[in-house]
C-alpha cells in the first residue's frame, strides 16, 4: 500500500501546488484528491470480521515455536496479539485529509515553527519487529499555521504501519507540505531498531537517523542550519 | 511448583553438582527441569518454516497490507526467522550451557554481575520488552564462570515470557546448579505491550526481584545486594 501512496503521492503535490493548498479547494475535487494520494486500505469496521484468520495464523505460529497453546498463559494470546498487531497498523484506517481538514489557520506568521522529541513507535516492514524513537518536525508557514498537535497525529498516522524508516520520514514531510504549501518542511527522525538490537547484528546502542528536507530546509543551508541547532539535544 | 520441589529435594541430599556422576546428574536435572526446555529441537526449525511463512503472510494480509509489493515479498520468511530465533531458549537446557564452568574456589563473599541486557517476548501479545537483568549470589565454595550467569539470562529471556516467571527461572537455575548459600535476581524492563499500545505510558518500569537462600532470610545481605546494584 505504502508503495501505491508513493507513486500517487507524487501527481498529488504537483496538482496541489496549482492551488493555494488545502483549504482554498471546492471540497469534493479536495476529497477526491485526499483519498487518492492516501488511500486507506483498510476500513476499521472490517477489523473485528478479520480477527479469526489472524487468531488461526498466530496459534499456528505459536506451536511451529514449539510452544504449547493450551497453558494458561497463552490460551488468550492470539487473540490478544491480533488485536495487538491490528492496533500497531491502524494508521491504513486513517487519512491526514481528515485529521487536519479543520486546524489549519491564517495567521500573519512567516517564521521556522518546531515541534521536537515527538516519540514514534512504528514496525519494521522486514521483520515485523518494533523500531521506535523521535520525530523532529519544522516548517516555515507561509500565512497558513496548523494545529501543533496535528503535526504529532501526522506522525501517529504513518508510524501505525508496516514502515522503513526513510518511507516515513518522507510520508510524514510530504503529508505537511501538500497540506499547508509552505515555504518549507524539514522532518529529522532517529530511531533504534529493535531487528538491529533484538537480533542479527545485536548492536545496542546503535541508532538510525534519516531527515527529509524540502522547500527552503533543501535549498538554504543556513535555514537548515537553524533547524538542525535547534533540535538539537543536549 | 516443580521448581520448588526441586530445590527442596537438591537441599536434603546435600550434594552439589561437582558430586554427582555424570549420568545421574544429566537425568536427575533433566526430570527437574520445567517440560518447556528443549520442546524445540534445533534441527526442526528448517522444517517449521513453511507453516510459519504461511501464518505470516495470512497475518499480512488480515491488517490490509498487499504482500506483493517489493518491500514485503521476503517478509514472511524473514518473521518467522525472526520469531525463532528470539524464541531459541527452547533449544537451551541449562545443564549444557553451565556444566564445565563451575570451579572451586575459596570464595564465600558477595558476587554480582549487572546491568545484563536482556530481551524478551511477552506471552500475552508477542510483543518484545527488554532491561536489564541484576544477578548476586554468595558461593559455598563453589563459584560460576561469569558469562555463565548471562547465558542463563539468555535461554530463559529468549522464550515467551512473563517477567515474573523470568526471574524466578534464573534464580531457581543457579540455585540448583551451584548450591550456593543465596540467590537474588532483580530485572528492571520496559514493556513494549504498555508503551506502544493500550495505556501506553512512555517511561514506565517493571521492576521484579527473586530474592533465595540468605538473601531472603538476611536483610542486611538484601540490602547490600540492592545498595551495590543501584546506578551511580
Amino acid at each position: 500500500m505504502n508503495g501505491v501512496c508513493n507513486q500517487s503521492m507524487v501527481t498529488g503535490v504537483t496538482d496541489f501546488q496549482r492551488f493555494n493548498g488545502f483549504a482554498e479547494h471546492p471540497a469534493e475535487s479536495k476529497k477526491a484528491m485526499g483519498q487518492r494520494a492516501l488511500d486507506t486500505s483498510r476500513k476499521e469496521s472490517e477489523d473485528e470480521s478479520k480477527l479469526p484468520a489472524l487468531e488461526a495464523a498466530y496459534v499456528t505460529i505459536l506451536r511451529g515455536l514449539g510452544e504449547n497453546t493450551d497453558r494458561q498463559g497463552l490460551l488468550k494470546t492470539p487473540l490478544r496479539a491480533a488485536k495487538a498487531m491490528q492496533f500497531l497498523t491502524k494508521g491504513y484506517h486513517e487519512t491526514v485529509y481528515d485529521i487536519l481538514n479543520d486546524a489549519i489557520f491564517d495567521e500573519n506568521h512567516e517564521e521556522m515553527v518546531i515541534v521536537k522529541d515527538i516519540d514514534m513507535f512504528s514496525l519494521c516492514e522486514h521483520h515485523l519487529v518494533p523500531f521506535f524513537g523521535k520525530v523532529h518536525i519544522g516548517y516555515i508557514p507561509s500565512k497558513k499555521v496548523v494545529g501543533l498537535s496535528k503535526l504529532a497525529r501526522v506522525v501517529e498516522i504513518y508510524s501505525r504501519r508496516l514502515q522503513v524508516q526513510e518511507r516515513l520520514t518522507k510520508q510524514i514531510a510530504m503529508a505537511i507540505s501538500e497540506a499547508l504549501q509552505p515555504i518549507g518542511v524539514a522532518v529529522v527522525i532517529e530511531a533504534a531498531h529493535m531487528c538491529m538490537v533484538m537480533r542479527g547484528v545485536q548492536k545496542m546502542n546503535s541508532r538510525t537517523v534519516t531527515s527529509a528536507m524540502l522547500g527552503m530546509f533543501r535549498d538554504d543551508p543556513k535555514t537548515r542550519e537553524e533547524f538542525l541547532a535547534l533540535t538539537k539535544n543536549k | 511448583m516443580e521448581y520448588q520441589r526441586a530445590v527442596d529435594l537438591m537441599s536434603t541430599v546435600k550434594v552439589s553438582y561437582g558430586d554427582i556422576s555424570a549420568e545421574v546428574k544429566k537425568s536427575a536435572l533433566q526430570d527437574l527441569q520445567d517440560h518447556q526446555e528443549q520442546s524445540r529441537k534445533l534441527s526442526e526449525d528448517e522444517s517449521n518454516l513453511p507453516a510459519l511463512q504461511a501464518a505470516y503472510r495470512t497475518i499480512l494480509r488480515g491488517l490490509g497490507e498487499d504482500t506483493e509489493r517489493q518491500g514485503l515479498a521476503r517478509t514472511p520468511l524473514r518473521a518467522a526467522r525472526a520469531m525463532q530465533f528470539l524464541t531459541k531458549g527452547y533449544h537451551e537446557s541449562v545443564f549444557d550451557t553451565l556444566n564445565d564452568a563451575i570451579f572451586d574456589e575459596d570464595h564465600d563473599e558477595m558476587v554480582i554481575v549487572k546491568d545484563t541486557d536482556m530481551f524478551s517476548l511477552c506471552e500475552h501479545h508477542l510483543v518484545p520488552f527488554y532491561g536489564k537483568v541484576h544477578i548476586g549470589y554468595l558461593p559455598r565454595k563453589k563459584v560460576v564462570g561469569l558469562s555463565k550467569l548471562a547465558r542463563i539470562v539468555e535461554i530463559y529471556s529468549r522464550r515467551l515470557q512473563v517477567q515474573e516467571r523470568l526471574s524466578k527461572q534464573i534464580a531457581v537455575a543457579i540455585f540448583e546448579a551451584l548450591q550456593p548459600e543465596g540467590v537474588a535476581v532483580v530485572i528492571e524492563a520496559t514493556h513494549m505491550c504498555m508503551v506502544m499500545r493500550g495505556v501506553q505510558k512512555i517511561n514506565s518500569r517493571t521492576v521484579t526481584s527473586t530474592m533465595l537462600g540468605v538473601f531472603r532470610e538476611d536483610p542486611k545481605t538484601r540490602e547490600e545486594f540492592l545498595s551495590l546494584i543501584k546506578s551511580s
